[in-house]
């Protein structure tokens, strides 16, 4: 059935000496940016052209043999059980895997790749070596091949292990969630535009001073017009910003979801899942359902006009170095069948619907407020006290944060049984994060002594992707989670992945 | 949907954590950190005074006083919150877990179940090495933040509650 043989020392793609080949020049360019900063500013260095060139031939001709001798000298294959990938020609590498160890096989695409027509394959474990186990440039159906060996080998060697008689059932893959256009524009249109807003403006005040300096005579007298007939009615200015930095958030956000979520498919297949995604970097990314340590899904006024969700698989992060990157595990654009779907794969009956909601208290909009309202404005007050302006806008501040502590008061709140927890949060949007209790890492209590005085605490779980605080409850029922959970985490025998 | 009680369910008479059972840190660690402000308090001090030093006339003399007490207040403040909230640290082993406490201002009480603990560490600094004592970091799967760092305890009973907590960790795989 195979072409090839994955016992044998196997080289990756020919195509992958350019992708090599660029990644050099890339880390070069990234290490020596600061040194090419220097002979690009300082002119009469480059005025001798000849040794210009001549040191840029070198440096490609040294990047070209590099990435050969890489080439050459780069092999994977499977051998007794491990996935072994050799690599380097100065200092040799070896690295080996044990196939149970290996969590899930990702690939991946950029635009070059899709040139090429190769992937990207990475190999995610639970350890830290994951980063190096990487295959840069594969034919697809190579890839493909490699990925069902892998996944065959390992229900093969974890069936003997366990010596459960279980039916492999060869399950198909079936599509779950397909994201259409007219869903990349409700996507588009539900982001949370006050946020891109002001990074655009943040980047657009930027560019504007850059531009600035750069053309700065000549644009003096347009800009000068343009400010004054602006600046001769604040109202039309603040509304022209308001509706423009909308508009270009709105594009923005569109642009970006196209990009991002282009073909955005969810597969699933008996305890995996698979999401296919991206225009220019397409990703092709596999979650095996215990990996999922925690489950967020959000939804926002606009959101809810579409009916629609954003959800997150938190996954178990794969080495300490990895947290910054965080992979494309999420599935913008569910309704709420959808989610029912993927909540019952990953949890069973949802039973936390019918519980107790309990609340934080009330206390901890006090504090929301005093922080983000009283403080500066008592911090400030005795320099601005001159200005009426600055009463103003006091005024208005206190009461829009008032509101605004308000809403996250009133949606902050939590379920829990016996096995599984759900904490809903937010202001303007709302996110619930949904967790089995075994899956718990460690508990911290914490209580100020302001807290203490009140008999309230705040809960903190942290699971292997990341942490879930509970604010202001009632310092006893803190207490008696806190023992709880210890209790049942350490009385229970499933693996947290 | 049919009517049930709302309440939780959790069982009572679950094992708890009291304060009392909880092992302080060695007092040498006290001096340990206090020797640590000190330094800190020195460069603070310098940099101070250089400027007082160096700024001469330009600066006005209450600018001079202002920054003078906000540091020695700080510096005070820092001492006796150290000093106060040393009581406040300790750690406990129970036979399934362990914890560590600390804080007068804010309180925090971290346990971590032996059966989610990845491997544990036992590092020793230069200060440290002076007093004999050492520092036990466990490492869990949650990343930085679920990690419990526990300072202040002899090398060798450090030693020995690694030894012992590695046995464990063995026992869950």
């Amino acid at each position: 059935m195979s072409s090839f043989d994955l016992t044998k020392p196997t080289r990756q793609s020919v195509k992958g000496l350019v992708i090599i080949f660029l990644q050099s020049i890339r880390q070069a360019v990234r290490m020596f940016w600061a040194l090419i900063a220097v002979f690009v500013l300082q002119k009469n260095l480059l005025s001798n052209q000849f040794l210009v060139g001549s040191i840029v031939v070198l440096i490609l001709v040294l990047l070209i043999v590099h990435s050969i001798l890489y080439y050459l000298n780069f092999y994977f294959y499977v051998s007794e059980g491990e996935f072994i990938l050799k690599k380097g020609y100065l200092k040799k590498k070896v690295l080996a895997i044990p196939l149970e160890r290996i969590q899930s096989v990702n690939t991946k695409q950029n635009i070059i790749q899709q040139v090429l027509d190769v992937v990207s394959l990475e190999i995610d474990t639970a350890g830290t070596v994951g980063k190096e186990l990487k295959i840069h440039a594969l034919e697809k159906s190579l890839a493909n091949e490699l990925q069902k060996y892998i996944q065959k080998e390992k229900s093969q060697i974890s069936f003997s292990e366990n010596e459960e008689v279980q039916k492999i059932e060869v399950a198909q893959e079936k599509p779950v969630l397909k994201l259409l256009p007219i869903d990349l524009l409700k996507i588009g249109i539900s982001q949370n535009h006050i946020k891109t807003g002001l990074i655009i403006i943040a980047f657009g005040m930027q560019i504007f001073q850059q531009v600035q300096d750069l053309f700065s005579e000549k644009a003096e007298q347009y800009s000068n017009e343009f400010f004054d007939f602006m600046s001769n009615s604040s109202v039309a200015l603040i509304t022209f910003m308001v509706i423009f930095f909308l508009f270009v958030s709105v594009i923005y956000s569109l642009v970006s979801s196209v990009i991002k979520y282009y073909d955005f498919t969810l597969f699933k297949k008996d305890k995996t899942y698979r999401i296919e995604s991206g225009l220019l970097n397409k990703r092709n990314v596999v979650i095996p359902m215990k990996k999922v340590q925690q489950l967020n899904w959000e939804t926002g006024p606009i959101k809810q006009i579409f009916g629609i969700y954003k959800l997150v698989f938190k996954q178990a992060v794969s080495g300490q170095q990895n947290q910054k990157k965080q992979q494309l595990v999420d599935a913008p654009g569910c309704l709420n069948n959808h989610l029912e779907l993927l909540k019952s794969d990953l949890f069973g009956e949802d039973k936390l619907s019918g519980v107790h909601k309990f609340y934080s208290n009330k206390y901890y909009f006090w504090r929301l407020w005093m922080f983000s309202a009283w403080l500066p404005f008592i911090l400030a007050a005795p320099f601005l006290f001159k200005f009426y302006l600055f009463w103003l806008g006091a005024f208005v501040w206190i009461a829009i944060a008032a509101g605004y502590c308000y809403l996250i008061l009133s949606k902050q709140y939590f379920n829990i049984n016996n096995y599984q927890i759900r904490v809903s949060n937010g202001a303007i949007s709302q996110t619930w994060r949904q967790m089995e209790l075994y899956k718990i890492q460690a508990v911290e209590f914490r209580q100020t002594i302001f807290q203490k005085r009140r008999k309230l605490a705040s809960l903190k779980l942290m699971n292997a992707a990341g942490s879930i605080t509970i604010p202001f409850i009632d310092d006893k029922l803190a207490l008696k989670m806190y023992n709880y959970l210890l209790y049942h985490t350490e009385n229970s025998n499933d693996k947290w992945m | 949907m049919e009517n049930f009680s709302n309440s939780v369910v959790l069982p009572e008479n679950l094992p708890e954590i009291h304060q009392e059972e909880f092992n302080s840190l060695s007092k040498n660690y006290l001096k340990i950190i206090l020797i640590r402000l000190a330094i800190f308090a020195l460069f603070v001090t310098t940099g101070i005074l250089a400027f007082i030093f160096f700024a001469g006339e330009e600066a006005p003399f209450f600018v001079k006083l202002i920054m003078i007490c906000v540091i020695a207040i700080l510096l005070i403040y820092l001492v006796v919150i150290t000093i106060l909230g040393f009581a406040k640290k300790g750690y406990m082993v129970r036979e399934k877990d362990i914890s560590f406490k600390r804080g007068l201002i804010v309180y925090k009480q971290t346990s971590v179940p032996f059966n989610r603990i990845q491997h544990v560490e036992v590092n020793q600094g230069v200060l440290e090495k002076i007093y004999n004592l050492s520092s036990l970091k466990i490492y869990t799967a949650g990343g930085t933040s679920s990690d419990l760092t526990i300072p202040g305890i002899a090398i060798e009973t450090a030693h020995n509650l690694k030894a012992f907590l590695s046995e464990k960790i063995s026992e869950h795989e």
